[in-house]
């Protein structure tokens, strides 16, 4: 079924799947921190946080990763540092992520009705308590499907990294097409590969969502 | 039970508290005094105060002039060494509310969190109850409110009144030594009204000191030890509940009381046992 030229060359693309699926993984684990430290700093902390926050999410959110990516690969040498691609294509991508997740996070932590507030605050809770208990466990259930999208995404986007010299999955695919001359099937099947990863991480929310929703 | 209030000191006093929206005046010059084991039922048309009244007793909403006192302590503000007013700090305030019951009009349980944990949340957290001891405490409340079998259940799958219920258990799982109610049945189906009230009943007679927001006349009358009708901000009345709603003084309470109850037949004897029955 599968055409012979993607089977022969299963072991390589396996390869480059593993890397791409390493470099999402950490990437949602450090943009997912970054963003839910930048919104909770940004709607609860003291003002010039709340500036820096925004600062960051507004350039960040402003410029193509593409770019950030030849920033870190090309102009922090001259800065005397210099990032392997693997580290490197992590911290880009997680401070690039980061300020898309800290809108996701934003956003569900402001939907958090008032009356939740006043009734932890009438049990004498205070902030720090409030937040731990009440508002991030539900603003994470209530920013599940943002969440998704945004790694969704993020899991495409580490194609982009290839740019640099990783060998994640695109990269391999270009790899296979050069030495074999058969773009259509490779890239197809490369197609195929992220659209299987993507689709099983939406039915995967979609199975969480409902799990994890409030009733019995 | 009727309270000679000259000579118990009050559980909650206000003197002269006036608050603003902006420009709106929302509270005029209320001063009032709340007994130990007192029961006060505020009533008035939408938009005359009573829910921010309550809420100032907690600091939920702040007041700017005047003083409230909850158990001789004032509430949101202290006397500084050189004699000035200044804020209490977070931690003051918090420690303040967590001896005061609020129950809401919404219930507002913690949605992501079981019966159980909404009411033992609260002891375990804010007053470093250990867990078991406050476990045990909220299972026998959660009972008391005739949940015992939902205890384990999350607040979605319960009716409102069970969900208020459960509100209750919560609010007195801090041992509180005042209850604050805030049209607690006003987003009820009429069926489950009763039930709830039931409950506030039994508190009552209890001994618990209670400022009952609320549109319930019949419940009024019967548990009430005094009632208080506010009009644009202003206490306007007060007074024995019998004899207030029998014999209203002022032109307000009349209209207030021919637009809100007309169910109600004055001196209309309901039996009383109806009230809670299914608590």
């Amino acid at each position: 079924m599968l055409p012979e030229i993607l089977i022969s060359n299963s072991w390589l693309l396996l390869q480059g799947v593993e890397r791409t699926l390493e470099l999402s993984i950490a990437t949602v684990l450090f943009s997912s921190a970054i963003g839910l430290l930048a919104a909770l700093l940004r709607t609860f902390g003291w003002w010039a946080f709340r500036v820096v926050v925004d600062f960051y999410v507004y350039v960040v959110r402003g410029v193509p990763l593409l770019l950030l990516l030849f920033f870190m690969y090309y102009g922090l040498p001259y800065s005397g540092i210099d990032l392997a691609p693997i580290p490197g294509g992590i911290l880009v991508m997680s401070v690039y992520f980061g300020a898309f997740m800290s809108e996701v996070f934003r956003a569900a932590i402001e939907a958090l009705p008032r009356a939740q507030w006043d009734a932890a605050r009438s049990l004498g809770m205070r902030l720090p308590l409030i937040l731990v208990i009440v508002v991030v466990p539900q603003a994470v259930r209530l920013s599940a499907p943002a969440f998704i999208n945004t790694c969704i995404l993020l899991i495409k986007s580490t194609s982009l990294v290839s740019i640099i010299g990783l060998s994640e999955l695109t990269m391999v695919g270009r790899q296979i097409v050069e030495r074999t001359f058969a773009p259509f099937q490779i890239l197809l099947g490369v197609a195929l590969i992220y659209f299987l990863i993507c689709y099983s991480l939406s039915r995967l929310g979609r199975y969480a969502e409902k799990r994890t929703r409030y009733a019995h | 039970m009727p309270i000679d209030n000259a000579t118990v000191a009050p559980m909650v006093a206000f003197r002269g508290v006036s608050k603003w929206f902006g420009k709106a005046q929302v509270l005029k010059d209320i001063s009032l005094s709340v007994a130990p084991s007192e029961v006060v039922v505020v009533i008035g048309p939408s938009g005359s105060g009573k829910t921010t009244l309550l809420r100032c007793v907690n600091w939920l909403e702040e007041y700017e002039t005047g003083e409230i006192t909850v158990a001789g302590e004032m509430v949101g503000y202290r006397i500084a060494a050189n004699g000035e007013r200044v804020r209490r700090s977070e931690r003051e305030i918090a420690t303040a509310r967590a001896k005061i019951g609020f129950v809401f009009q919404s219930f507002n349980l913690f949605p992501h969190m079981t019966v159980l944990r909404n009411v033992a949340v609260g002891p375990i957290r804010v007053n470093k109850m250990p867990r078991e001891m406050a476990e045990t405490v909220a299972r026998d409340l959660i009972a008391r409110v005739g949940l015992a079998d939902k205890a384990d259940a999350y607040p979605t799958s319960l009716s409102g009144g069970q969900q208020q219920r459960v509100a209750i258990a919560r609010a007195l799982a801090m041992q509180p030594k005042l209850m604050l109610f805030d049209e607690v049945t006003s987003a009820l189906d009429p069926e489950l009204v009763d039930e709830v009230l039931g409950v506030m009943q039994q508190l009552a007679r209890d001994g618990m000191t209670m400022i009952v927001v609320t549109h319930e006349m019949q419940f009024a009358r019967d548990v009430a030890d005094r009632i208080i009708f506010m009009d644009q901000g202003a206490i306007v009345e007060e007074g024995d509940p019998a004899k207030l709603l029998a014999n209203p003084h002022s032109e307000r309470l009349r209209a207030f009381m021919r637009r809100h109850i007309h169910g109600w037949a004055r001196n209309l004897p309901r039996d009383p046992m109806t009230v809670g029955k299914n608590s």
